[in-house]
């Protein structure tokens, strides 16, 4: 059948769905109370059709969420009898099953009505940094970690539910910011949805149906043509992610098979799932198989339903990578980045050129710090950072970044402001890169220290984090060495990454992301790179000599 | 007499203009990159052989110029070192930390402009109030001083943490550098940007002093060579917030004349809705790489607060450096005439970003250009004459250009060569036309009433394309469109944008000190302007920036005229709330607000232009050059369109469309329907 669409008009209206949720991302960026949000970007904003199918998501969104999303709205949009939804609906919910895999990840969905009936769902989905509960990553079940939303109407016709809301906020500790950043979401969806309206009577259109058709073709056309390319065969890997002192690593067990212009990831054989919060969903390993599919064989294309087509996720229940419920999920990111580093291991040989070494932001550190300030009143905080970038094969890992998820950092002075704390440095950390032909990126210090003069908080002021890599380094690739490990200090000595810290006026703690793993034969590192290096203080004399055999 | 000078990549374009008369003269000649200021002396050694003694009688130069984006771009800026709080040097490096492209682990980032080994670090730290936590160790930063001295600093930057609160220790600095370190110029971050944020701080003021030395001597230059042709006026340069500002105020902030240039043609737009009164103007600049736009809503263009400059990967957002400073809200796309055409991967067409520039350039220019451009299908489509482009001055080769669309865009897409053809002229409309409306959209005007005002030397070939998937209802094209843009620098405001940051809740603000705050603000602004001369009383524009409380971002209320003392807060309240909802949908009038930012526009009242008439004599008939097809896409096909000459068009001369009106930087269409005006000015008005 021919497409009403030229390949002309599609473009164009291809590139007015992408800047209609480029604006609802823009919108929360704007509105929202948290740093994790308006400074961090920690959120995703998308929509579907009618059907569900993911159709255009915010340039900046995060691929941990997105990927979940894609899954996770199609099922909810089967769940809403599309008939009984009435205009100024508004669903939120934050199953971590259904939808990102943590309790902090809430989504606001919302029907777009058009000519009397749901013509596509606006969706987003913010991190927000309390959602009551026990905050630590040593919790045995989802209960301890906070309040579980399951899918309910915040929005009846536009109508408010207010016993919802209440519910909501008697369960967090900083109800002011989580409504503040819940009526951000609302807002992001308004924005995009009348955007939306407003296309389809332009362009005389029921729904997004049929433009969904085309575009979700061409781009599955696009990503199998170039799985295509690869031959025929089963990739193997194994990944080991530390946990608790004394625990055996977590291990991923990864068998990826191509066949014409299809992957399979099997992770059968990968550990059962575990006693602490490092569960990651099935909705969540997708993701980061996702993100490892598209980065390797597409990374330009704008991401919808299309680029999962080729792909089929075989995840036993019960593993960690597909935990049951009630495990407990809020540090599922901990394991779940992995997942992407494993297939790039996977890959390697037979795509080096298109794959990076091991990460020190795999996985993303998340720091939490609340407690209440001198007058008593509450902060509630949370920081998310990355390590050095891994090398690639023409190129070092130049930045310190979040991979393969996405996020920035809160500037000192906005998280001074909104915190009684104060950050003594943020800096790169000299020697921290993996040494390679290719060196891996540096990872970075930041020393936060809790005030004890006339500033100070109350004690105790509460930190948790959700993190990894202090045993077990990023490794390199080809020969590449690995990055440094990470360090997590309180007071000069290692604190325990697991529990909840207690912190008081004048403590000092010390958070070391690791460096990124090198990329081949450190020998063969061009001599005026290393030259570079050693002036910038990026690499040390005596780091060159035993690692880059200077002279 | 004053003269307007706009230095831009390829031309530097001259308007010469006698206040008394009204009476202008244009000059265009050929920008020399190495040395602007000698193109600059060329062009008025030109006019000053056509009107003997224009020089000597000058008032004004009022300049526009990409030098200071093009050394960044370039990265040929001044060795800058960078003196920051003791453990944040790697602040400028780090950035945001953001992966710009989500999916793409191969994303480069920009180069920091000062390296690591120039990025050394001072004992001091304030606390985010602005209190002293530790005070600046004075010993430890004379050593710093030193070394700086033994690095071989050009230029020196200073950004610490909190300094926006108070600039004590920054202030320090600044004297100790000026004593250690004669000569070398150094910017301070509360001087150049006292606003929160660090890496954004830094950024910013890292960028001025890089490029501080080189605006320094180069206005040093200029000033001295206009002087030795007798020229005794003053030297104004143009400010990317759309105002014009004394040179020396230009060489202390660079930062702040990036985009010099493309602000002209707004500033020409400004003046042009004000004449004529249409109150919303949408002006478009398109030229051969990108278009450049802004709405203009009753005579005034929107400043935004930041931009990036020097993208790693072009238009692609965050790919760039931060600059934290008002500029026009410009959105500039890439789509110009060399805008590059390809069969894409997904079997789409695609027109944009990548241009091929003035070199190698379209295929027709026959200078080894090998993709097709929109350029190209504008020749082909019949609305360029392949003999008059640049009034006959360069021959354009059709029969290459219509193998190159042929090869490169029909067949592989499986289209039709024509349907090929007007898919490349009507796909770079739409990708303006969708940049357009979300832009018009999102200032709160509405594209079905805008005045769409072209310039540029593709602006008016692709301005009635673009006009009628806006749904606008009518186009004016100014004579000389593509100098036109010159004009703008005459009716610039004299002006100086100001803020104050000073977070204080809406309930308990006490309006009376506000009122203080905003008179010392413009106190400043006061000052700066006098400073560059200026006489008579200087107009004040209050604004200030909102938010919930709680929130990072704020909502801009401009307030009225009068006593902020005597403001009635409620009336204040519901205009926040009313302006919330119509941005976001819905507002919470029960929850609290804050103001954050306090901002002034100091400037001098604007001297109307009066434009001059134009004295052709005839009949509209008089100027018809010919007939020729030219693609219709009602008709879908090739149909006769009348051919005028622009420079015989008298007043009150009427064009029914489909027509051509040749000039010879430009051609304006009108199509099938339009009916075309010349005002007395010269000035075409189309209504579609």
């Amino acid at each position: 059948m021919k497409s009403r669409f030229d390949p002309i008009t599609l473009e164009i209206l291809w590139r007015r769905l992408i800047s209609i949720v480029d604006e609802s991302d823009a919108a929360v960026a704007r509105t929202a109370f948290s740093s994790l949000l308006r400074d961090a970007h920690d959120y995703t904003c998308m929509f579907t059709d009618s059907r569900g199918r993911e159709l255009a998501q915010g340039t900046l969104a995060t691929p941990g969420q997105s990927g979940a999303m894609a899954l996770g709205i199609r099922k909810l949009v089967e769940v809403l009898a599309p008939g009984s939804l009435a205009p100024g609906d508004v669903f939120i919910t934050n199953d971590p099953w259904a939808l990102a895999g943590h309790l902090n990840d809430v989504c606001v969905l919302s029907p777009v009505l058009h000519r009397g009936r749901a013509a596509a769902f606006t969706a987003c989905i913010l991190h927000h940094s309390d959602i009551g509960g026990r905050v630590a990553s040593d919790n045995r079940e989802v209960f301890e970690e906070g309040l579980f939303i399951p899918l309910v109407k915040l929005y009846a016709g536009g109508a408010l539910n207010q016993g919802v809301l209440d519910m909501i906020l008697a369960n967090v500790r900083t109800p002011e910011q989580v409504s503040g950043d819940i009526r951000s979401q609302i807002a992001a969806n308004h924005v995009c949805a009348e955007k939306i309206v407003r296309m389809l009577e332009q362009y005389d259109l029921p729904d997004l149906d049929e433009l969904g058709d085309e575009i979700i073709r061409r781009s599955e056309a696009s990503v199998r043509a170039s799985i295509a390319r690869v031959p025929a065969g089963v990739y193997r890997a194994e990944g080991l992610i530390e946990q608790k002192e004394g625990e055996p690593e977590v291990r991923i067990q990864c068998a990826l098979t191509i066949e014409g212009s299809d992957i399979t990831v099997d992770l059968s054989g990968s550990s059962p799932q575990v006693d602490w919060g490092g569960n990651v969903v099935y909705n969540f390993t997708y993701a980061y198989v996702h993100m490892a599919v598209k980065s390797v064989f597409d990374p330009e294309i704008p991401n919808n339903h299309g680029i999962a087509a080729p792909i089929r996720l075989i995840a036993p229940e019960g593993t960690v990578v597909n935990c049951r419920f009630p495990a407990a999920v809020a540090a599922r990111m901990q394991i779940g980045h992995f997942i992407t580093e494993v297939i790039y291991r996977a890959l390697a040989a037979a795509l080096p050129e298109r794959v990076v070494a091991a990460g020190g932001g795999t996985p993303a550190t998340m720091q939490m710090f609340y407690g209440r300030r001198g007058d008593g009143r509450p902060f509630h905080t949370v920081l998310i950072r990355g390590g050095g970038l891994g090398a690639g094969a023409t190129r070092d890992g130049e930045g310190s970044f979040i991979f393969p998820a996405n996020g920035a950092n809160t500037p000192i002075e906005i998280l001074e402001s909104d915190a009684p704390l104060i950050v003594e440095r943020r800096e790169l950390i000299a020697d921290s890169g993996g040494p390679g032909k290719q060196r891996g990126a540096l990872g970075r210090r930041e020393v936060f220290r809790v005030p004890d003069d006339a500033c100070a908080p109350r004690p105790p002021v509460s930190m948790a984090l959700q993190s990894g890599r202090f045993r077990l380094p990023p490794e390199g690739l080809f020969d590449g060495k690995p990055g440094a490990r990470a360090q997590f200090l309180v007071n000069g000595k290692p604190g325990d990454p697991y529990g909840l810290t207690h912190l008081k006026p004048g403590d000092v703690v010390v958070m070391d992301s690791a460096g990124g793993g090198g990329y081949g034969d450190p020998r063969q590192r061009d001599r005026a790179a290393l030259e570079r290096d050693i002036a910038e203080g990026k690499v040390s004399s005596e780091a060159a000599r035993r690692e880059y055999a200077s002279k | 007499m004053r003269i307007g000078i706009d230095v831009g990549g390829t031309f530097t374009d001259f308007v010469l203009l006698d206040d008394e008369t009204g009476a202008s003269r244009s000059h265009k000649c050929l920008t020399t990159p190495r040395d602007p200021a000698q193109a600059i002396v060329e062009g008025l050694a030109a006019l000053a052989r056509e009107v003997p003694g224009c020089i000597e009688g000058l008032e004004e130069v009022i300049h526009g110029t990409t030098l200071v984006i093009n050394a960044i771009i370039e990265r040929k800026g001044a060795r800058t070192a960078l003196v920051t709080t003791r453990g944040f040097r790697d602040v400028l490096e780090l950035g945001r930390e953001i992966r710009y492209a989500a999916y793409d682990a191969f994303a480069q980032m920009p180069e920091p402009l000062v390296p690591r080994e120039r990025r050394l670090e001072v004992n001091e730290r304030l606390r985010a109030d602005g209190s002293v936590l530790e005070p600046l160790d004075e010993a430890q930063a004379r050593r710093t001083v030193e070394a700086l001295k033994a690095l071989g600093t050009e230029s020196v930057a200073v950004c610490l943490i909190n300094s926006f609160e108070n600039p004590a220790h920054e202030l320090a600095l600044k004297k100790m550098l000026a004593e250690e370190l004669p000569g070398v110029p150094v910017s301070i971050s509360y001087e150049v940007l006292p606003q929160i944020r660090e890496y954004e701080r830094t950024s910013t003021t890292v960028t001025n002093a890089y490029v501080k030395p080189l605006t320094e001597s180069y206005l040093k230059r200029l000033r001295e060579r206009l002087a030795g042709l007798g020229f005794r006026g003053r030297l104004f340069i143009m400010l990317s917030s759309g105002g014009v500002t004394s040179a020396e105020t230009a060489a202390d902030f660079p930062v702040r004349i990036i985009e010099s240039g493309p602000t002209a043609a707004v500033i020409a737009g400004q003046c042009y809705s004000k004449l004529f009164h249409s109150p919303e103007m949408f002006c478009f600049d398109m030229g051969g790489t990108t278009a450049k736009s802004c709405l203009i809503q009753h005579g005034v263009a929107g400043v935004v607060p930041s931009f990036e400059v020097g993208r790693v990967q072009r238009f692609q957002k965050g790919s760039g450096l931060t600059i934290q400073v008002p500029v026009v809200d410009l959105m500039e796309i890439g789509a110009g005439g060399g805008s590059i055409a390809r069969a894409s991967r997904l079997g789409t067409l695609q027109v944009g970003p990548e241009s091929a520039g003035a070199e190698p350039g379209p295929i027709c220019y026959g200078r080894r250009g090998s993709e097709p451009t929109v350029t190209d299908a504008d020749l082909l489509l019949g609305y360029l004459d392949a003999d008059y482009f640049l009034g006959g001055t360069m021959k354009l080769d059709a029969a290459a250009a219509r193998r190159g669309i042929e090869e490169r865009i029909a067949s592989p897409l499986g289209v039709s060569f024509v349907e090929a053809l007007w898919g490349i002229h009507d796909l770079i409309n739409e990708t303006m036309a969708a940049a357009a409306k979300t832009h018009i959209a999102e200032r709160g005007g509405n594209p079905q009433v805008v005045t769409v005002a072209a310039f540029g030397g593709a602006g008016p070939v692709h301005a009635y394309g673009l006009a009628r998937k806006l749904g606008a209802p009518r186009l004016v094209v100014p004579p000389n469109a593509g100098v036109g843009s010159a004009l703008g620098f005459f009716t610039a405001p004299r002006a100086f944008d100001l803020v104050r940051s000073h977070k204080v809740p809406f309930a308990t603000a006490d309006f009376a000190r506000l009122e203080a705050l905003f008179r010392d603000l413009e106190a400043e602004g006061e000052r700066t302007l006098r400073k560059a001369g200026a006489e008579g009383p200087i107009g004040f524009t209050r604004s200030v920036e909102a938010r919930f409380i709680g929130q990072g971002s704020e909502t801009s209320l401009v307030l009225p005229p009068g006593d902020f003392g005597r403001l009635n807060a409620q009336e204040l309240r519901r205009r926040f709330d009313e302006t919330y909802a119509r941005l976001y949908g819905r507002t919470y009038p029960e929850s609290p607000v804050e103001f954050v930012n306090f901002c002034v526009r100091a400037s001098l009242p604007v001297k109307l232009l009066s434009l001059p008439k134009i004295s052709v004599r005839g009949k509209a008939a008089d100027a018809v050059k010919g007939s020729r097809k030219a693609y219709c896409p009602i008709a879908k096909d090739f149909v006769p369109y009348t051919v005028y000459d622009r420079y015989k068009l008298p007043p009150g001369a009427e064009i029914a469309g489909p027509a051509i009106v040749e000039e010879r930087e430009s051609t304006v269409i009108a199509g099938s329907g339009a009916a075309a005006r010349v005002d007395e000015y010269g000035f075409l008005w189309i209504n579609l």
